[in-house]
């Protein structure tokens, strides 16, 4: 039982001063039971206020800390540093919001915000009297570290994580590495082609006597947690006829790197499949890489006038994906400055929503206006209409860049310019339980401060699984996601929230009513002292408390959360 | 009905002098920072895009092109040195061209080679008419004077009035504007005043009054000159009056043509960075044209040009060249069609009230 407890109640500039009596709320609680100070403070999370309340904990030997303040998304962390400061145990700090859930919510009745503001913070108090100090749970971790898929971006975290000395086990499903950038001619910027790119990474990665590379092998299972994964591969016969292998291995984290695939056009859609002129930019770039002779040709008819229709399957306004590929407009004018130059006659005509080639790449369009490539732009709402004329391909569109007149051109080859799209096969990221934007590739926890972690701790994603990329950005995402995988695993112990559930193994009787409310797994029947009970994995539970209420024998607590705390704060409300 | 676009016509236009105009990302600020853009009628963008698109027909039926007097300030601020300014300039070569019914001047404004060549075949008709009248003084004089009347009446009829029906019929009929005759009275006091004053180009935000003012004596110097030789038979006259005025038109073309070729070559201004072999011919020979004549006159004065019948020869070269391939199918025709598309202008919008 805490004796000596200090509140503190935020002003929050007038964000709750305004709606709340905060005054009135000091009044109300400073007499109750083991409060030993209750302030008044305009900015609780300002440094003078912190300094204020490291020295009140000292000077007053407090037991128990309370700020009655904003949302804890914003600020939990910043008073259980500072109580820490005042070297106090900082899962002693108790936080209670008064902003989002009163003052914001009640503006319309001071009266009865300030009143809730009251039992809210008695509330918070009730539960500090029994707020017991935490300590994180270590254990060992695994430090070798799996890269799922051989592309660019798993070529260059694998490498990666070679270079910091940690073992690496890179798994790719088809027989070959390099994924799309192996198939690729010319890339754009460095005009290197796509295959001595991979060639070279490659004759780097099997040198190395710390990566193991896995080909033609899938992952089939995962088991575990950060610091312990397990997954089990099955690799495919090399000759026909051998047995399929499966291994085992363990790994302390995992780089998922599985890449995107080119969008497919529907049938009709541009008249693609229907009119033999209209093909996709991978189609297009193979048949450019391919061709040789003064003049392209393409199913024996002679090429001059090239159309190229943008942001197909991207930027939707219809369909699903509505986000930008990011890499299109650079790879389109790209391939289209290297037509001209290799072949007579070439005329390209670029049919776009907004050419966006950012950065750097503003460089080739620039060079490509030069070349009197011609530029004309659409709406969302009127796209470009191909018909035939005879054996000619008529191209019609409405050109903003002309007062939206109408205006027809024919054309011999008419490309689309396809994005990416999220892999058909989800199999890894059903598997190991990654979550998914909107756009249906890989999320990470936050797009600005942790862009390649994901929800599941100690897996991280890079390269285009994760979105739409150029080659440049997902080696950037590659080495970070490398990097940040082997901090998780890199000291060999790691720690994890001590919140997490707790099972009496004494009034457990399994029953598997937890497990089956768990939504992270964390929750398995073992035998203890010759008894079937309930244990949790404390690496991976994430202290979510969906366990306890299911429970029937009531056997199940939540760490810092415990009934007793949630027992005494109800009877305050009450 | 969508009209068909043709990308190759800037290959086309760049024989005309175009530089670089699909370099143009359509941002608009040519026609942001030109002073005589209106938002009824606008450019230079416009017309970069008519052009880079290549809707020939839309171009032809502009007068937007003549509406431009070059101050530079387009091609100044162009982000993408796209060169909207010499692009204007170009289609003012180019319909100059499509205007003419013999196609020569097209010709002529393409190829340096067909018109150095029909220089020297002007040259060589002179040298053989002079010695097909023994070179005598007197003879050559006279068919000089009878040959500038009937020159400058067949081209007038010949050329310039099918020509001028035709940019008409271009601008105004097939654009579609129906006005009635009576317009076309009113509206011709436009007509002199643009083709005699350039009052358009004062608006120009550059304004550059001293070129302005050049120009303006340059107009009425040429057209004094043209009258005195013409009419007032300079080279014949006994008036000491007719005499005087003679020399000072002469003398003043000379001056400023002098000033118009060296900035030319010193290209400072956008509007002298990129001449074209057109735009020399002008103004080099209306240069001679003033130096020449002047000369004559003072050879006859010092009674010096019956041993010096060479000194006739030259300026009677100069003047065929002029007469023949400058005037019709060169830089000279901007005279007209300027100050007809200002009259055309008024005409429309008059119309269009």
């Amino acid at each position: 039982m805490k004796e000596r407890i200090g509140v503190y109640i935020c002003h929050c500039g007038g964000n709750i001063s305004d709606y709340v009596d905060v005054e009135k709320v000091r009044q109300a609680v400073q007499d109750d039971e083991g409060v030993v100070l209750a302030k008044t403070t305009v900015f609780a999370c300002s440094d003078s206020n912190q300094t204020d309340m490291v020295n009140d904990i000292k000077e007053h030997n407090l037991d128990g800390v309370i700020v009655s303040s904003c949302s804890p998304k914003l600020h939990l962390t910043t008073f259980r540093d500072v109580t820490e400061r005042g070297e106090l145990n900082k899962y002693t700090y108790v936080h209670a919001n008064i902003r989002e859930q009163v003052s914001w919510a009640h503006s319309d009745d001071k009266i009865g915000a300030t009143e809730k503001a009251i039992h809210v913070v008695k509330a918070a108090i009730a539960k500090s009297r029994y707020a017991k100090p935490l300590y994180p749970n270590q254990f060992e971790a695994e430090k070798t570290i799996a890269v799922i898929g051989a592309g660019i971006a798993g070529l260059k975290a694998a490498i990666s994580l070679s270079d910091k000395n940690s073992n690496v086990v890179l798994i790719e499903k088809e027989n070959r590495v390099g994924g799309h950038t192996a198939t690729w001619g010319s890339l754009f910027m460095t005009d290197e082609r796509g295959s001595e790119l991979i060639d070279r990474i490659y004759s780097d990665l099997s040198q190395r006597e710390n990566v193991f590379i896995l080909t033609g092998s899938e992952v089939i299972s995962s088991k575990g947690s950060i610091g312990n994964f397990t997954l089990k591969i099955r690799k495919k016969p090399q000759i026909a006829g051998d047995p399929v292998e499966t291994m085992e291995i363990n790994v302390g984290s995992i780089v998922v790197a599985t890449g995107f695939e080119h969008y497919s056009p529907e049938e009709g859609e541009f008249a693609f499949a229907q009119n033999e002129a209209v093909i996709t930019l991978p189609n297009f770039k193979q048949l450019v890489d391919e061709s040789s002779g003064k003049v392209l040709e393409y199913n024996g008819k002679k090429i001059k006038n090239i159309a190229y229709v943008y942001c197909v399957g991207s930027r939707q306004t219809e369909g699903e994906n509505k986000y930008c590929s990011r890499y299109c407009c650079t790879s389109v004018i790209h391939t289209a400055i290297e037509t001209k130059k290799k072949f007579k006659g070439i005329q390209n005509i670029h049919l776009n929503r907004g050419i966006r080639t950012y950065g750097k790449q503003e460089l080739l369009y620039a060079e490509s206006l030069q070349m009197g490539d011609l530029y004309l732009q659409f709406n969302d709402d009127t796209p470009p209409e191909i018909r035939n004329e005879g054996k000619k391909t008529v191209v019609t569109v409405k050109d903003i860049l002309s007062a939206g007149r109408e205006l027809e051109m024919e054309v011999d080859l008419v490309v689309l310019v396809t994005g990416m799209v999220p892999r058909k096969d989800q199999s890894i990221g059903k598997m190991l339980k990654l979550p998914k934007g909107r756009d249906k590739f890989y999320n990470e926890v936050h797009m600005k401060l942790r862009p390649v972690e994901t929800v599941i701790d100690g897996i991280t994603i890079a390269g285009t699984c994760q979105g739409p990329k150029n080659i440049s950005e997902s080696v950037n995402s590659a080495l970070s996601a490398a990097t940040k995988s082997f901090s998780y695993v890199s000291k060999g112990t790691l720690e994890t929230e001590p919140i997490v559930a707790e099972v009496d193994h004494e009034v457990c009787s399994w029953c598997g009513k937890c497990a089956e409310a768990c939504p992270f797994d964390a929750i398995e029947k073992q035998e203890v002292n010759g008894k079937e009970v309930a244990v949790i994995n404390t690496s991976v539970c994430k202290g979510c408390g969906m366990c306890t209420p299911v429970c029937p024998v009531d056997a199940i607590d939540l760490i810092g959360y415990t009934s007793e705390e949630m027992k005494s704060m109800i009877e305050v409300l009450a | 009905m969508a009209t068909r676009i043709n990308p190759r016509f800037s290959e086309e236009l760049k024989k005309y002098g175009a530089i670089n105009m699909n370099a143009c990302y359509n941002c608009g600020t040519c026609t942001a920072v030109c002073s005589l853009s209106t938002t009824d009628d606008s450019f230079p963008r416009e017309m970069v895009r008519l052009s880079v698109l290549g809707l020939e027909d839309d171009i032809k039926t502009s007068l937007k092109p003549w509406e431009c007097y070059y101050c530079g300030e387009c091609t100044t601020n162009c982000p993408q040195t796209a060169n909207p300014g010499e692009l204007m300039m170009s289609l003012r070569r180019w319909l100059t061209a499509k205007y003419d019914w013999t196609g020569l001047s097209g010709l002529l404004y393409k190829s340096m080679s067909l018109t150095l060549f029909a220089m020297l075949l002007v040259f060589a008709g002179v040298l053989y008419f002079a010695n097909s009248v023994n070179f005598n003084l007197e003879q050559m004089l006279h068919t000089g004077h009878i040959f500038e009347m009937v020159a400058i009446g067949t081209i007038m009829f010949v050329i310039f009035v099918p020509n001028l029906l035709r940019m008409w019929n271009f601008t105004v009929l097939k654009a579609g504007v129906k006005a009635p005759f009576k317009t076309y009275v009113t509206a011709l006091s436009d007509l002199f005043v643009h083709m005699f004053t350039q009052k358009r180009s004062k608006d120009c935000d550059e304004d550059d009054s001293f070129r302005w003012l050049e120009h303006f004596i340059l107009v009425l110097s040429y057209l004094s000159l043209l009258f005195t030789t013409v009419f007032l038979n300079w080279f014949g006259t006994g008036s000491i009056l007719i005499i005087i005025f003679g020399y000072i038109v002469s003398f003043l073309i000379f001056v400023v043509t002098v000033d118009f070729v060296s900035s030319r070559m010193k290209k400072k201004k956008s509007l002298n960075k990129f001449s074209q072999p057109s735009d020399w011919f002008f103004v080099i020979w209306l240069l001679l044209m003033g130096i020449t004549a002047f000369m004559v006159r003072l050879f006859i004065d010092l009674n010096i040009l019956e041993s010096n019948k060479w000194m006739y020869i030259l300026h009677l070269t100069v003047l065929a060249q002029w007469a023949l391939i400058i005037v019709p199918f060169g830089k000279w025709t901007h005279f007209l069609y300027r100050s007809f598309a200002m009259y055309f202008s008024k005409v429309k919008s008059m119309a269009l009230e």
